[in-house]
């Protein structure tokens, strides 16, 4: 057919991109590099269901972000099935507010934030904020607001409940905020 | 015996609720009250919706090669 060698070299074409995308959920070059990896003999595999609806490159990242899922979950295997939400993992929540439900530092206004959206300096500051919270915080963030996938999806993948749910992506979105505040808002570039 | 304000911990977990799926009727207005006479939480809640705006732009940023 002839087409296997073409659709070798497409994906090669991803590489770059694929690992910088890795990279950037797994924080470690070699896991990445298997991610990626995965990912390629995973599309060879299953190249039959690409039916060009979507594009390769939207294709071969939902492939990747769940190799990413299963490296994450098969890394952290052995913790107490709720790790998720115990531990040191409290602290977002609890630093923000007193003892009544207050803010302890109430959230100023970023004015109109979108401008930041083109300047490359934003994005390194937003990584590394993600970088901040608990791997599998920032992993359930991604799936949901970067992959857009469904509650429904993401509950089943990582086989936690909606509460937990919702618990995990407060404490990423009080996080982020926080340190987005921090390193970018108040640095004077907001 | 109900309180007639939620605290802002309440009202900004249900900001971000609803980010996932719609309030029940006595939240929705429960949280509307509350950002009225909040500017913390609604900056909050700006703050989360910018953000997952932000979010959905980090393939596009990928690309151009950041970090």
């Amino acid at each position: 057919m002839g087409g296997d060698e073409d659709l070798a070299k497409s994906l090669e074409s991803h590489r770059k991109y694929l690992l910088r995308y890795a990279l950037f959920q797994l924080r470690d070059a070699s896991l990445a590099e298997d991610a990626v990896q995965e990912t390629f003999i995973a599309a060879l595999a299953h190249r039959d269901s690409f039916e060009g609806r979507s594009t390769l490159r939207t294709w071969l990242s939902s492939i990747l972000m769940h190799k990413i899922v299963d490296l994450v979950r098969s890394r952290q295997r052995g913790l107490p099935a709720d790790a998720l939400t115990l531990g040191n993992e409290h602290d977002a929540a609890e630093a923000a507010f007193d003892g009544k439900g207050r803010w302890i530092d109430p959230p100023a206004d970023w004015g109109l934030p979108d401008a930041a959206l083109e300047s490359n300096q934003f994005w390194r500051v937003y990584q590394k904020c993600c970088q901040r919270m608990p791997e599998r915080h920032a992993l359930v963030f991604s799936m949901r607001e970067v992959m857009d996938m469904s509650t429904e999806e993401i509950c089943k993948k990582l086989e936690i409940s909606r509460s937990n749910l919702h618990v995990i992506l407060y404490r990423a979105r009080l996080s982020l905020r926080s340190c987005m505040t921090k390193k970018w808002f108040s640095a004077g570039h907001g | 015996m109900g309180k007639l304000m939620y605290s802002c911990e309440q009202a900004s977990k249900l900001s971000s609720r609803a980010m996932e799926e719609p309030l029940g009727r006595l939240d929705r207005s429960m949280l509307r009250l509350h950002l009225m006479m909040c500017r913390g939480c609604t900056n909050f809640s700006r703050q989360i919706e910018f953000l997952h705006r932000a979010s959905r732009k980090v393939p596009g940023a990928i690309e151009k090669d950041i970090g």
